[in-house]
């Protein structure tokens, strides 16, 4: 997984590929490797979930926080 | 008029009364104009020929007094109190005694509500006719902002409300806060020096302009040219979140994304957590479904060719029957037996059929085939 990957595009693309699935006309190697495409992308966006802490700041401290 | 001055060896030098009383003369010779102002610090009194009172410039406090004769003032009726926002019509003058400039004001306006109104009609058709306000300008807002930015009040409800919601739907939000004025004088230029510092943090995707709701000329600041214009040209989209749901000041056209009020603007900017993970788990249900499906029409294709191909050989034999029992009998009618049962007769001399005379030398053992049997027999 790219480092730039973000988690919508993702989940736009795990969910291209659920209907690329769902349409049955793939290759069955094919469907394998979408398989595994897509669970790759599932554990990606849910670590982007569980991993992100939230924080609030205010401006002006960080302003003057940046000052030398 | 002449100014008169005392020579010092080579210095001139003015006596005060003849600076001032210069200076004046020259300020009468500037044209008579209208001043918008807040008036305040009102001074009438009945034996004094002018009433006095100061000027105030709503956007930085700048102050200009103003003295009217007291007769003109009272027969306007205007009822003035402090704050009252007015046009003034007059000219500079110094008051010669007292070294004081002023303005001369020959009339006064009182500048309503409705002035107001009209002054923000013309305004909002000068930006619109600019296409400020257009929706194809309109941004979409990002699903999961890397970070929000939030422009609001120091007074709590507007801001605790967008934060609290924010944090509600979406805890792992990154928020960062510029406080400012959101009222009075200084509030428009302090909400687009905000926006301004907020545009340079890194990663910031989105801005909430709130403020809670207030009265008609607290709300004024956000429908301030340069406030409007800062909001239209952000480089991230902007929601704003300003006032109650009546209220429209022009910020709300030029922004991205109007809210109604600060919790809605918190519910635009991020995600819902909960949702999000809702929709990821219905997708990780439809890979495996979509998965074994597109395994199950593979081996339903399989198992069909499977039994055609079994069927194969059955159908082959059949076919090949079917082929033998037409030979036989298209040979059946060739034979000659038919023949023979009609009394013919099959002669054979040394294996060979005896078509002619010549083949049947006389002494020649024939043989003779009839429709029941063989027999032999001898040429004479």
């Amino acid at each position: 997984m790219s480092s730039e990957q973000t988690f919508e595009s993702a989940q736009r693309e795990l969910e291209q590929i659920v209907q690329r699935l769902e349409s049955g006309e793939t290759g069955l190697d094919e469907a394998i490797a979408l398989w595994e495409r897509g669970e790759e992308l599932y554990r990606f966006c849910l670590g982007k979930l569980d991993s992100a802490h939230g924080k609030i700041e205010e401006l002006a401290t960080r302003v003057e926080a940046a000052k030398p | 008029m002449k100014v008169e001055a005392t020579a010092y060896g080579d210095r001139k030098v003015f006596s005060v009364s003849a600076f001032n009383r210069g200076i004046a003369t020259w300020l009468q010779r500037l044209p008579t104009v209208w001043v918008e102002g807040e008036v305040t610090e009102l001074k009438r009194h009945p034996r004094w020929q002018s009433v006095f009172f100061t000027l105030k410039d709503p956007a930085d406090g700048a102050c200009l007094g103003v003295s009217m004769p007291r007769g003109q003032f009272d027969g306007l009726r205007l009822d003035l109190a402090d704050g009252d926002r007015v046009h003034a019509y007059g000219r500079p003058e110094l008051y010669a005694a007292r070294g004081e400039f002023r303005l001369r004001a020959l009339s006064l306006e009182r500048f309503g509500l409705g002035d107001h109104l009209a002054a923000l009609e013309r305004l909002k058709r000068k930006l619109a006719s600019e296409g400020l306000f257009s929706p194809e300008r309109k941004r979409a807002l990002p699903l999961w902002p890397r970070k929000v930015g939030l422009v609001t009040g120091n007074d709590a409800a507007a801001k605790r409300d967008v934060l609290t919601g924010i944090q509600t739907r979406f805890p792992p939000a990154h928020v960062v806060v510029a406080e400012t004025y959101v009222q009075g004088p200084r509030a428009a230029g302090a909400v687009v020096e905000s926006l301004r510092r907020l545009c340079e943090v890194p990663e910031l995707d989105v801005v909430v302009v709130a403020r809670g709701g207030g009265s008609f000329e607290d709300l004024l600041p956000f429908s301030d040219e340069r406030l409007v214009r800062a909001i239209a040209t952000c480089p991230v989209p902007v929601v704003s979140a300003v006032g109650h749901e009546q209220d429209t000041p022009l910020c709300d056209l030029a922004a991205d994304v109007r809210a109604s009020t600060p919790t809605a603007a918190a519910r635009l900017v991020v995600p819902d957590l909960s949702e999000l993970h809702e929709r990821l788990e219905r997708a990780r249900g439809g890979l495996g479904r979509g998965a074994r499906r597109s395994l199950e029409l593979k081996t339903t294709r399989l198992a069909q060719a499977h039994e055609r191909l079994q069927r194969a050989p059955a159908l082959l034999l059949e076919r090949r029957r079917a082929g033998l029992e037409q030979a036989a009998g298209r040979l059946r009618a060739l034979s000659p037996k038919a023949t023979l049962n009609r009394g013919y007769a099959i002669v054979r001399a040394r294996e060979t059929i005896v078509r002619s005379v010549a083949d049947a030398e006389t002494g020649t053992h024939i043989d003779v085939e009839v429709s029941d049997g063989r027999f032999g027999a001898r040429v004479e």
